[in-house]
């Protein structure tokens, strides 16, 4: 079975007396390990698919399983648990916690999860940290460090749960080509360690650099 | 995330902003200042209230007066000789729950010696006065037995009108006074009595220091020929809490030889009551500004965290995206508030200690900060806190990760 096994997916938005339908029956398919792009135009639904993908949301219709679990009858508290659990986020804007140190930041998906002492979690965050080439900004906190360097302790945290997958979402929308490039390798060395990735853009060039692309329109798998 | 944890950060953010969190926290610091030293007053208050019942006798002091009669008098009313020495003489006999019995005879006459001249208080009375009232002598000695059995013309001066009689009051001892014309030797002093409840009070024993004792079988014979009607009778429980049963007993010893309950029975110390009514008022105007302060400062604080929740909505959700639940991020605000509310109980601690040492030392009053005020304090800005804080927690852990991720 597929670690993304998405089929019918609907998904509709109610504003006051109207239905916005966002996404309009889509399958989605993704191998463990697998380097898959979603892109497609602003407005096309693609953010929504992420969002049901990342188990944010739910959808309105349809099914989702995700690394063998039923993600589309799940709510609330159990759809947290299994984000924290299987899904590794990195966001356009990076999203760290600005009063935290970068090792702090790493190692919070362990402290919403539970079971690991202070000293164990951050032992794991420092080690990723080390792991990305991070290992001499250790102790900063984020507005310290360059864009390239957020993103990659964003990627750190993401991978801090050894989650099913990583859910990137414009990675590099925030940054310069050179800190945006770096930031592809090290999303090609994280898929290359045997993650699988899924990444969110509507940048062509970075689109390629993924093993497939899935192509949104209109709330429909466009080819 | 524990709860420890939440609160280890709490204690943190407010650490970085301490200004800002001191500022917003003004209203509970106040108030919780407020209570602490409305609390340490009051307290005080209480102590002393107590030290004053015990200064003029202590619980277990009764006292038996006329009660005030009717214009139409029954005829049991006519019968009843009303309180006299020989009811007080019966109860000294007869009374199993009283250890000591005095009898008071009180009327204002004319004090003079040399060229002072002025009217004042005599009483005329027997040793247990003493014992009952814990009247000590200065110079000299109270009365004795011998003197009310002999009707001795023997007189023992107040603290004030032995000053005012003779210059300083040692001076007065072996000297003659007279009362209505008719004299007296000086046997005894008494010491100065002084209470005061504050410092713009008087002295609230002043009028102890105003008087004169003579032996009451004295008073009676060249006074009063035949009569022996006395004002008072001053009685000593024979335990500190047997006043219960004295005042039952004595009632209704003293309903048999009248025919009639013409009489009040009282315990000592009522009075202090009526003085403690006036700081009543200065503590409850204390307390309601210290409530209003609370609750204005509940308000501020339930004000900034919704703001702070509202300006750390992407912060939520992010949290929410890394698997934080509802529950988690309640917990965080609410540790928040926990924190903040702890440090304004103790700044309002604090301020309050200072306030009631101000106090104290200004208007010189015995008053202290216990611990059960300060634990009464800290879990008051604690409840307010916890309180203001319920909405802000519920609006942060009741947001949706896609919007919170989506807004700013």
């Amino acid at each position: 079975m597929s670690l993304i096994n998405a089929h019918g997916i609907t998904k509709v938005y109610r504003l006051g007396r109207v239905d916005v339908p966002a996404l309009r029956g889509v399958d989605v398919q993704v191998e463990q390990g697998e380097y898959v792009a979603i892109t497609g135009p602003s407005g096309s639904g693609k953010s929504t698919l992420m969002h049901i993908l990342g188990c944010l949301d739910s959808p309105s219709d349809g099914e989702y399983h995700l690394d063998g679990a039923d993600i589309s009858a799940l709510r609330g508290r159990a759809l947290a648990r299994i984000r924290n659990q299987k899904v590794g986020f990195v966001f356009q804007t990076f999203n760290l916690m600005p009063r935290m140190t970068i090792d702090e930041n790493v190692a919070l998906p362990l402290q919403y999860r539970g079971g690991f002492s202070r000293r164990e979690r951050l032992k794991r965050a420092r080690a990723l940290l080390e792991r990305l080439g991070l290992g001499d900004r250790i102790g900063h906190r984020p507005d310290e460090l360059s864009g390239g360097e957020r993103q990659r302790v964003a990627v750190a945290r993401s991978l801090v749960g050894e989650p099913a997958m990583l859910l990137v979402d414009e990675p590099t929308g925030n940054l310069d080509s050179k800190a945006g490039a770096e930031v592809l390798r090290t999303f090609r060395e994280v898929h290359n360690a045997g993650n699988t990735i899924v990444m969110v853009t509507h940048d062509m060039h970075v689109a390629a650099e993924a093993q497939r692309s899935i192509h949104i329109a209109d709330g429909k798998i466009a080819a | 995330m524990s709860f420890l944890e939440a609160l280890l950060v709490g204690l943190a953010e407010a650490r970085r902003h301490l200004g800002q969190t001191l500022l917003s926290l003004l209203g509970l610091i106040l108030g919780t200042a407020s209570i602490v030293t409305v609390l340490a007053l009051f307290g005080g208050q209480t102590k002393q209230t107590q030290q004053f019942v015990a200064e003029v006798g202590g619980a277990g002091t009764v006292i038996v007066r006329d009660r005030e009669q009717s214009q139409q008098l029954s005829a049991t009313e006519l019968a009843s000789d009303r309180m006299t020495y020989e009811d007080a003489e019966y109860l000294k006999d007869n009374a199993t729950t009283l250890s000591a019995v005095a009898p008071g005879w009180a009327p204002t006459m004319r004090y003079q010696a040399g060229d002072r001249d002025f009217p004042g208080q005599v009483i005329g009375t027997t040793p247990d006065y003493a014992i009952i009232n814990d009247i000590r002598p200065m110079v000299g000695r109270y009365i004795s037995d011998l003197d009310v059995r002999r009707r001795a013309r023997v007189l023992v001066l107040g603290w004030k009108f032995a000053d005012s009689l003779f210059g300083h009051p040692e001076a007065a001892l072996g000297k003659l006074v007279r009362l209505d014309g008719k004299a007296f030797t000086v046997v005894g002093v008494l010491e100065r009595e002084v209470f005061q409840f504050a410092v713009w009070s008087g002295n609230a024993l002043e009028y102890r220091n105003e008087r004169a004792y003579i032996p009451i079988t004295t008073a009676f014979a060249l006074y009063m020929g035949t009569e022996t009607r006395i004002a008072f009778l001053t009685l000593r429980a024979a335990t500190p809490t047997g006043a219960r049963a004295a005042t039952e007993q004595v009632g209704s010893m003293l309903f048999l030889r009248h025919g009639v309950e013409d009489f009040d029975i009282t315990p000592s110390g009522a009075g202090a009551n009526d003085d403690a009514q006036f700081f009543l008022l200065f503590n409850f105007i204390f307390l309601v500004v210290g409530v209003i302060s609370l609750i204005a400062g509940g308000v501020v604080i339930a004000n900034i965290l919704i703001a702070s929740v509202v300006e750390r909505v992407r912060e939520f959700g992010t949290r929410m995206a890394l698997g934080a639940t509802g529950m988690q991020i309640f917990a965080q605000v609410l540790a928040q508030v926990v924190v903040i509310a702890v440090l304004g109980g103790l700044a309002g601690l604090g301020l309050g200690a200072a306030l009631t040492g101000t106090v104290a030392i200004l208007m010189r009053m015995p008053a202290a900060v216990t611990v059960e005020i300060a634990t009464v304090a800290i879990a008051t800005s604690l409840s307010v806190g916890i309180v203001a804080g319920l909405y802000p927690a519920f609006r942060a852990a009741r947001l949706s990760p896609v919007e919170a991720l989506r807004y700013g």
